[in-house]
């Protein structure tokens, strides 16, 4: 139990910092931003709490504004988004499930857990980016952001899903 | 007290993501300047429709009452109209005089009607909100009157909206006669009731006697001269004893007040310009 809440917290710093120092000032053609902390949902076993979904989205989202000077933005984001993540995965793993499962390419298959990864993440950068535009005045551009840094976030999970499993396996 | 434990028990999870949410949006807002600024916009927004909505409520609400004050008040001018009009007839056998007089007193001026918004008469310095700003032609410095008397003047405007430094401000001093001689002094409001104001400045050798009636002067590009403020209800002598100080009972009801009129004079700009002109001349 305390070796599984350390191993969050490191993941949960690693995933902050990396958004603080690199993944912020990534720009891809002026649209995609990668927002890859939102991995942290994804790593949570089927038999979490509600309640510890959102304490530990809201945190992490809070540490990641205060790096961005946006404060608030992340953390109403995966606020929400933790807010999902426990019934989502309920009804995505099958009924016979162990209670404890921690979704990934073993347990799920790989298809599986890319499609949970792009409802969490593709939910969380949508509900992020309206909290960041909170308007719809340029909805093109807006559109355009969301689709790439979705797609750039994903695709970011689902390395870091893979490079897990390799050192689980070393 | 039961159910509500069970209530909390079963659903601590909305609570949760409810608190956290809304700590999460305060701090947006509080530290955002661009959400900032568009929080305060749309509920400044909100707020001014809500209150068009309550003001028009209370207006329709407050229309017998309003009719029945005018219909008094339209009989009792009728009457006095006629009672003048016999009398100007019996003297100068001039049917013309009155309209004459009106027109050349009316000459360049305009009444924009416009509606009480927001209004307040228990400050020291209250102030009045109403529905017509500069699109309507509605500049600081124009004089505000309503069917009972004068109000005050426009103090600021926006694009639909205009401020109102009423007679009820502490900083309000509108120049103001006895009606039947050329006396003129100050009118100010002191606080306290919102029915009594002071009229100084009354010259020691001045006669007059209380319930004769107090109009504007004309002595400024605010107000025409002749508008009815009130009557007198008391005189005392000014704190140096050099001249009388009158208290006046003002006929406009400010706490009741929703249609007013706007005195919009025909080069009111080019005087309020020639005026500031002259201002800054005379501090170099």
């Amino acid at each position: 139990m305390l070796i599984t809440l350390i191993q969050r917290l490191i993941w949960m710093l690693v995933l902050v910092a990396a958004q603080m120092l690199v993944f912020n000032h990534v720009h891809l053609f002026g649209y995609a931003t990668p927002l890859p902390f939102v991995y942290l949902l994804l790593m949570f076993p089927l038999n979490t709490e509600v309640w510890m979904s959102l304490l530990w989205g809201f945190v992490c989202g809070l540490l990641t504004d205060i790096g961005a000077l946006t404060p608030g933005v992340g953390a109403a984001a995966l606020t929400l988004t933790a807010f999902i993540q426990p019934p989502l995965l309920k009804r995505i793993v099958p009924d016979d499930a162990v209670e404890d499962l921690t979704p990934n390419y073993s347990t799920l298959g790989f298809f599986t857990y890319a499609r949970y990864a792009a409802i969490i993440t593709g939910l969380f950068v949508v509900v992020y980016y309206l909290v960041l535009a909170f308007s719809f005045h340029n909805i093109v551009d807006w559109a355009i952001s969301c689709a790439s840094s979705w797609l750039l976030t994903w695709l970011l999970c689902l390395v870091f899903e893979g490079f897990r499993k390799t050192k689980k396996k070393i | 007290m039961r159910a509500l434990l069970d209530f909390l028990t079963k659903y601590h999870h909305w609570l949760i993501l409810i608190v956290l949410e809304g700590f999460s949006f305060v701090l947006l807002f509080q530290f955002n300047h661009y959400h900032n600024s568009l929080w305060v916009t749309t509920a400044n927004n909100v707020v001014g429709r809500i209150y068009a909505w309550e003001e028009n409520a209370l207006r329709f609400i407050h229309l017998g009452e309003v009719n029945e004050a005018l219909t008094q008040r339209n009989l009792t001018l009728e009457q006095n109209n006629e009672v003048l009009s016999e009398r100007l007839a019996l003297l100068t056998h001039d049917t013309t005089y009155a309209e004459r007089i009106m027109a050349e007193r009316m000459t360049g001026i305009t009444l924009q009607p416009a509606h009480v918004i927001t209004n307040s008469v228990l400050r020291r310095n209250n102030f009045i909100t109403i529905d017509k700003g500069e699109a309507d032609g509605i500049l600081p410095e124009m004089g505000v009157i309503c069917g009972t008397g004068i109000v005050g003047i426009v103090y600021m405007t926006s694009r639909h909206y205009a401020i109102v430094q009423p007679l009820l401000n502490s900083r309000s001093n509108i120049s103001c006669r006895l009606r039947g001689s050329s006396y003129f002094g100050y009118l100010r409001w002191e606080g306290g009731s919102p029915l009594y104001a002071v009229l100084d400045d009354i010259p020691r050798h001045a006669r007059f006697k209380v319930g004769d009636s107090v109009e504007t002067s004309g002595f400024s590009s605010v107000f025409p001269a002749g508008i009815f403020v009130g009557k007198i209800s008391a005189i005392e002598n000014s704190s140096d004893g050099l001249s009388y100080r009158l208290k006046v009972h003002l006929s406009t009801d400010f706490s009741r007040l929703q249609n007013v009129l706007v005195v919009t004079q025909e080069f009111h700009q080019e005087l309020h310009d020639l005026e500031n002109n002259a201002d800054s001349v005379a501090s170099l």
